[in-house]
């Protein structure tokens, strides 16, 4: 209860005035400190969000629903509004902008990746059952598809004869990423694929991999995965980022699946939380970065 | 301990209910069980294993088991079999090609000597799809009216929209407490 109460107390008053002596002190606003005292990555960005959010003046505030290409714009027009001298912080305008890039660019990734989900797979559209097929001949070349529906996809871990309705609410999305780890890290897939084939402790290769686009996705929605992607990429994350976050926990839900080895597939959603919650912690660090060890092919 | 004890301790336990909701796979059951619970229903993948949720629904404790249908899992089912009141059936309307492994699978566990005194509701979902037979077209294709060992309903409903979800849990409750609190 206190513990609210100073919260309140502190994000209401006591912040601006700290805020306001520390600034008569240093002659540094605080953006500028935030800037020079972090290398750039997850610390700095976070900082700057925190501070651009809570801020009282508009400008500050509405340059974090800028897009891409206002961005140089919003950084002079804060710089203005703080009264901050190029000549005397050479390199602030630089750092801001880039922690402004990472900020609105997780925005916009979050826009594209939701905009794939809610592209339901569609099996008229020569697009989609074309990138269906390249599944199959990328975990299976030497196993040629006898037809469109076929109970062979249940030996890439599909559930029934058509695959189309194992997507479901992920949609597009879904695909997408198990295609992506295919064919960018075929070697890393086709060992994931032989484990999921184990005879005792095998689980459903392509639905357990939707499984996990949910995982990526609604980690992507918290916000949770915003310290991975401000200390990996330094600019605007894009589509093939989230992929490799795919690649990344795929990959390692395995590793932990082989070495739980659990009892039978029904205890999935038990092991599924322990690895959710797994990752969960890692994003907690500051110095994340949920990088597949594994070289891709190209 | 008292009478009056063990009769209250008899009715608190009485008041919970076990359900088992299964089905082919993609027929709608953990879509069912998020929507009934009030949860968000767009971003659903298929089912590995099994969901619980508990709920209260009427004064009723509801154990909710959703297992996944995929043909692999369908040999664990029986692992779930035991002190089920009421065994919750669900169909999708829209998939003619599957209705017969369908009916196969549902004449299989009614044999089944566990679910013997559970009363069965059979969900026709995604009523709201184009092409979805109707609740008395799967009916008959379910033979439904040849089952004799057990009480049945059929609803027809769809998860999406939550229309009839509601309606049919209440069927199953009104069925399971009139057994139980009023068997002897």
């Amino acid at each position: 209860m206190l513990g609210y109460i100073w919260q309140y107390f502190y994000a209401s008053f006591f912040r601006y005035w700290l805020k306001w002596f520390i600034r008569q002190v240093t002659g540094k606003c605080e953006l500028q400190r935030i800037c020079s005292g972090y290398k750039p990555g997850a610390t700095r960005t976070t900082k700057a969000e925190y501070s651009l959010q809570s801020s009282k003046n508009k400008v500050l505030r509405n340059a974090l629903q800028a897009s891409s290409d206002d961005l140089e714009q919003c950084v002079d027009q804060i710089m203005q509004e703080k009264n901050v001298k190029a000549q005397k912080d050479p390199r602030f305008k630089e750092s801001l902008q880039l922690c402004l890039f990472q900020i609105t660019g997780y925005k916009s990734l979050y826009a594209s990746v939701e905009d794939l989900r809610k592209e339901v797979f569609d099996s008229e559209k020569l697009e989609h059952e074309t990138m269906l097929l390249k599944l199959w001949d990328l975990l299976m070349p030497t196993v040629k598809l006898e037809s469109r529906v076929t109970k062979q996809w249940g030996d890439i871990g599909f559930q029934g004869d058509d695959p189309k309705t194992d997507f479901r609410g992920m949609g597009l999305l879904g695909l997408i990423n198990l295609v992506f780890f295919s064919e960018n890290y075929t070697d890393a897939a086709r060992q994931v694929l032989f484990h999921a084939n184990h005879p005792k402790l095998g689980y459903s290769y392509a639905i357990v991999g939707i499984n996990l686009t949910e995982m990526a996705y609604s980690l992507l929605k918290s916000g949770a995965l915003k310290p991975h992607f401000y200390n990996t990429i330094l600019g605007k994350p894009e589509l093939q980022h989230f992929h490799q976050l795919y690649c990344y926990l795929a990959y390692e839900f395995d590793k932990f699946w082989v070495a739980e080895e659990p009892e039978s597939i029904m205890q999935f959603n038990h092991y599924r939380e322990k690895f959710h919650s797994q990752v969960k912690a890692q994003l907690q660090d500051p110095n994340v970065s949920l990088t597949l060890t594994v070289h891709p092919k190209n | 301990m008292g009478l009056l004890t063990i009769l209250k301790k008899m009715k608190h336990k009485e008041r919970e209910m076990r359900l088992l909701m299964l089905g082919l796979d993609n027929a709608g059951k953990t879509t069912i069980l998020k929507k009934f619970n009030g949860e968000d229903v767009s971003t659903i993948s298929p089912t590995l294993g099994f969901n619980i949720k508990t709920l209260e629904h009427r004064g009723f404790k509801l154990n909710i088991w959703d297992v996944g249908g995929q043909k692999s899992l369908r040999s664990y089912w029986r692992n779930y079999f035991e002190s089920t009141d009421g065994l919750v059936w669900v169909v999708d309307s829209a998939d003619r090609l599957r209705m017969e492994d369908c009916r196969q699978e549902l004449s299989a566990l009614l044999l089944e000597e566990r679910l013997a005194g559970a009363t069965l509701l059979v969900f026709a979902n995604k009523q709201d799809l184009p092409g979805a037979l109707s609740k008395e077209a799967i009916q008959e294709v379910l033979a439904l009216d040849e089952i004799k060992s057990h009480h049945w309903c059929i609803i027809g409903c769809s998860a999406v929209t939550g229309e009839n979800l509601l309606a049919g849990v209440d069927w199953l409750l009104d069925d399971i407490a009139a057994r139980i609190f009023t068997a002897d």
